[in-house]
C-alpha cells in the first residue's frame, strides 16, 4: 500500500512540484537565513579565530574578545611565572583612524603582536613576509583593508575602479608613517575596521604613548598541561581572567572566549531579534505554503481515501499512507531547499559577502522543521480523512 | 460460512430505521425497511430519487449503521459491530462499483485493481498477478499501465468491476453503475457483472434508475419512501413511469 501511496504522490507532477516548492522554500529560508545569521555572528569572535593562541588572558572585567581593558605590562611577568606556562606574549588591539595618501580617514583595527615570537600573527600572507614587521614603521594589512583603503580612480570606460593597497604603499596613523610590508588573509570582524598588524612595541607610538597597551596576553601551556586547568591556575595566581580559544560556540564551556563573545553579542544587541523576526516571518510563509499545498493534496484525494476506506482499509493503514506521502515530500523538499541554500551560500562566499556558516545544527534543525511541517500536514490530513464517512463514496 | 450454505438468504435487513440529522432537519431515510437477497442472485433496487436506495445499500455494505433493526450478510450480523469490525468485514466480503467509478487518477489501471488485495495484506507480486488476471477477464489486457483517465467511461467502469471482484468478495454492491454510460456500454457492463458474479457463494445488489438494464436482474425490489414496496421478477410488472 505504501508503494501505491508514493505513486499517488508522484502521479500528479504539477501538485508534487507545488508541494516541493513550498517545502523547499521553507527549508531554504530556514537554512539560508540562519546560516547567514550565524556567519555574521561568527564575525564577533573573529579575533579568537585569527589570532590562534591556545590561551587568552585578559583583565578580569573583560566579557568578550572585542572588549579591551588594558592591563599593566608587568602583568605579563606575573603570568609568565605561573606554573605550566611555556610562554606568554603581549597583544594590543585598538580602533584607530588611518589617514590615506589622498587625505581620507578610514577606521582600522590595529593589532600589535610580539616582535620576538610573532604570536598572534596572521596565518596566511598573500604578499610580503612577516619578518619585515621588524623593520621600522611597518604594518601588514588584510586583504579587505587593502581593498577598502585602496585608491579610487576612473577606469578607461569611465567606471570607478579601486586600486588596492600593495606592499610598499604608505598611510599615516596619528601622523606616524605606516609602510605596508605584507597583505594577509584573515577573517573579517564584526566591529571595527580592517586589521592592520604591527609590532606590540610600535603600538605605543601609533597610540601616542597610551599608558597601557596590553589588551590581551597570549599563552602557550607547557607540553602535557591541560589548557583548561592552566586557565584556572592563571586566574588563581594572578587575579586576571584566562580563556580557552576553542571556537565551538555550542559547547557549554565557560572558558571559551569565542563562545562568551558570541553569546555576549546575542544578549546585548538587537541582531538576533531582528534576524529572528525575519526568519520567523519567512518560516511562517513557508509553513503556510507547504501546509496548504499538502492539505489541498489531501482534499483532492479525499474522495479516493474515502473509497479506500469503504473498501476496508483501516485508519491505521490510511494514516501510514499519508505519513509516507508527507515525509517523502518533506525529505525531498528538505534536500532541495538545503541544496539551494548551499549553492547560494557558495556563490555568496565567492563574492565575499556575507559570511555563510551552515552548522550541522542548522542542517538538523532545518530537517526537524521540515519533517515537523510534514507531520503536522499529515496529521491534519489524517484527521480530515478519519472524519470522512465511508458512506460518502456512494454520493456523487 | 459453509454452515450457512444451505440457507439461501445472502442479505437480510429487518425493521431498519435510518435517520439523518435531527430537529427541524431530521430526515427519515429508511422506515422499517425489510429487504432480502438470495445467494447467487442479482437483485436490483429501484425507486424514485430520494426514496432511500443509496441509504439501504450503505447499510447493507456496512458503511452506515442504522438506528434500529437487524442487518445480516452471509450469516454475519452487522448491527452491533464496531467500526473496526465493520471495516474488517468490508475488506473481506465486499466489492464496490460506484456511479462515478472512483478510480484513483494518479495510479495506473493495474495499481487501482491491486488496491483491495493490498488492503487485505497481499504481497505486491501476488497482487500484481491477480490484478493482471482480473483485467484480462474484463477485456483490458494491454491497458494495465495506462492511466484510468485515458480510458473511455465503459473501460473505466470495467476497471472498477475488476477492482470490485479481484479479491473474490461474496457481496458485490453497485450504485448506479451504468448511469454515466451509454445504452450499449451499460448493457455490456451489466452482462459482465452478471457473468462474473454468477455463483452460489455470491450475491449482487445493484441500485439503479436505468430501466434499460432491468432485464439483467433476477429480481427487482421497488422502493418507496424509505421502505421496500414490492419485489417482482419481471421488469414489465414495474410501473416504469413511476421511476
Ligand atoms: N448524509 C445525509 N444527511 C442527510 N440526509 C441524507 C443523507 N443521506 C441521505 N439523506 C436523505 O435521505 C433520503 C434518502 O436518500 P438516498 O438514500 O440517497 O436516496 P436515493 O439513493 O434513493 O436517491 C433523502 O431524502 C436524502 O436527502
Ligand atoms: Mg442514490
Amino acid at each position: 500500500m505504501y508503494r501505491l501511496a508514493l505513486n499517488m504522490l508522484f502521479g500528479d507532477r504539477a501538485k508534487l512540484a507545488m508541494l516541493l516548492c513550498g517545502l523547499a522554500f521553507s527549508a531554504l529560508l530556514m537554512a539560508q537565513q540562519t546560516s547567514v545569521f550565524f556567519g555574521i555572528m561568527s564575525w564577533t569572535y573573529t579575533p579568537v579565530y585569527n589570532i590562534r593562541a591556545p590561551i587568552w588572558v585578559s583583565d578580569p572585567m573583560v566579557e568578550q574578545a572585542n572588549d579591551a581593558k588594558p592591563m599593566r605590562d608587568t602583568d605579563l611577568y606575573r603570568v609568565r611565572s605561573v606554573d605550566g606556562v611555556a610562554w606568554a606574549a603581549p597583544l594590543h588591539t585598538s580602533f584607530l583612524q588611518a589617514r590615506m595618501q589622498d587625505g581620507n580617514f578610514k577606521l582600522i583595527t590595529m593589532v600589535g603582536i610580539d616582535a620576538d615570537t610573532f604570536a598572534g600573527a596572521p596565518a596566511v600572507l598573500s604578499q610580503g613576509h612577516i619578518e619585515d614587521l621588524r623593520l621600522p614603521n611597518t604594518v601588514i594589512v588584510d586583504e579587505w583593508g587593502a581593498q577598502l583603503m585602496g585608491r579610487v580612480t576612473k577606469g578607461a570606460d569611465g567606471k570607478e575602479v579601486v586600486i588596492p593597497l600593495k606592499v610598499g604603499d604608505t598611510f599615516e596613523v596619528n601622523d606616524l608613517e605606516a609602510r605596508i610590508v605584507g597583505i594577509c588573509k584573515v577573517r573579517r570582524a564584526f566591529t571595527g575596521g580592517p586589521f592592520v598588524y604591527t609590532t606590540y612595541d610600535r603600538t605605543k607610538q601609533y597610540t601616542l604613548g597610551a599608558r597601557r597597551t596590553l589588551s590581551f596576553m597570549l599563552v602557550e601551556p607547557q607540553a602535557g598541561v591541560d589548557p583548561v586547568k592552566l586557565c584556572a591556575r592563571i586566574e588563581a595566581d594572578t587575579g586576571l581572567k584566562a580563556w580557552t580559544s576553542d571556537t565551538v560556540i555550542w559547547s557549554w564551556s565557560d572558558r571559551s572566549l569565542a563562545r562568551n563573545t558570541f553569546w555576549w553579542f546575542w544578549k546585548n544587541t538587537g541582531i538576533p531579534f531582528s534576524f529572528g523576526t525575519a526568519v520567523a516571518l519567512g518560516l511562517f510563509v513557508g509553513i503556510a505554503v507547504s501546509g496548504q499545498t499538502f492539505y489541498s493534496f489531501v482534499l483532492e484525494n479525499l474522495k479516493y481515501f474515502a473509497a479506500i476506506k469503504a473498501m476496508g482499509a483501516g485508519m491505521g493503514v490510511i494514516a501510514r499512507m499519508l505519513l509516507v506521502q508527507a515525509f517523502t515530500a518533506g525529505l525531498l523538499g528538505f534536500g532541495l531547499g538545503v541544496g539551494m541554500a548551499q549553492a547560494i551560500g557558495r556563490a555568496m562566499i565567492e563574492k565575499g559577502m556575507p559570511p555563510f556558516i551552515m552548522f550541522p545544527q542548522i542542517f538538523w534543525a532545518t530537517l526537524a522543521l521540515v519533517l515537523g511541517i510534514s507531520l503536522v500536514s499529515a496529521i491534519i490530513g489524517i484527521i480530515k480523512v478519519s472524519r470522512v464517512d465511508a458512506a460518502t463514496v456512494f454520493r456523487g | 460460512m459453509s454452515t450457512h450454505a444451505a440457507q439461501p438468504v445472502a442479505v437480510r435487513t429487518h425493521g431498519v430505521d435510518m435517520f439523518f440529522g435531527d430537529g427541524e432537519t431530521k430526515v427519515n431515510a429508511l422506515k422499517q425497511a425489510d429487504f432480502e437477497a438470495n445467494r447467487g442472485e442479482l437483485i436490483m433496487l429501484v425507486g424514485p430519487s430520494g426514496c432511500g436506495k443509496t441509504t439501504l445499500l450503505s447499510v447493507i455494505a456496512g458503511t452506515l449503521t442504522p438506528q434500529t433493526g437487524t442487518v445480516e450478510v452471509f450469516g454475519q450480523r452487522l448491527d452491533g459491530l464496531s467500526q473496526e469490525e465493520l471495516t474488517t468485514f468490508r475488506r473481506k466480503h465486499l466489492g464496490f462499483v460506484f456511479q462515478s467509478f472512483n478510480l484513483i487518477p494518479t495510479l495506473s489501471v493495474l495499481e487501482n485493481v491491486m488496491v483491495p488485495l493490498l488492503i487485505q495484506g497481499a504481497s505486491h507480486d501476488v497482487a500484481v498477478a491477480k490484478a493482471r488476471a482480473m483485467l484480462e477477464k474484463v477485456g483490458l489486457k494491454g491497458r494495465e499501465y495506462g492511466q484510468p483517465n485515458a480510458l473511455s467511461g465503459g473501460q473505466q467502469q470495467r476497471v472498477a468491476i475488476a477492482r470490485a471482484l479481484v479479491h473474490e468478495p461474496s457481496l458485490l454492491i453497485c450504485d448506479e453503475p451504468t448511469s454515466a454510460l451509454d445504452k450499449d456500454t451499460g448493457a455490456q457492463i451489466m452482462q459482465m457483472v452478471r457473468d462474473l458474479s454468477r455463483s452460489p457463494e455470491r450475491c449482487v445488489v445493484v441500485v439503479t434508475h436505468d430501466h434499460r438494464i432491468f432485464r439483467f436482474a433476477d429480481r427487482i425490489a421497488e422502493m418507496e419512501d424509505g421502505r421496500i414496496r414490492r419485489v417482482v421478477e419481471d421488469a414489465s410488472l414495474l410501473d416504469t413511469n413511476h421511476l
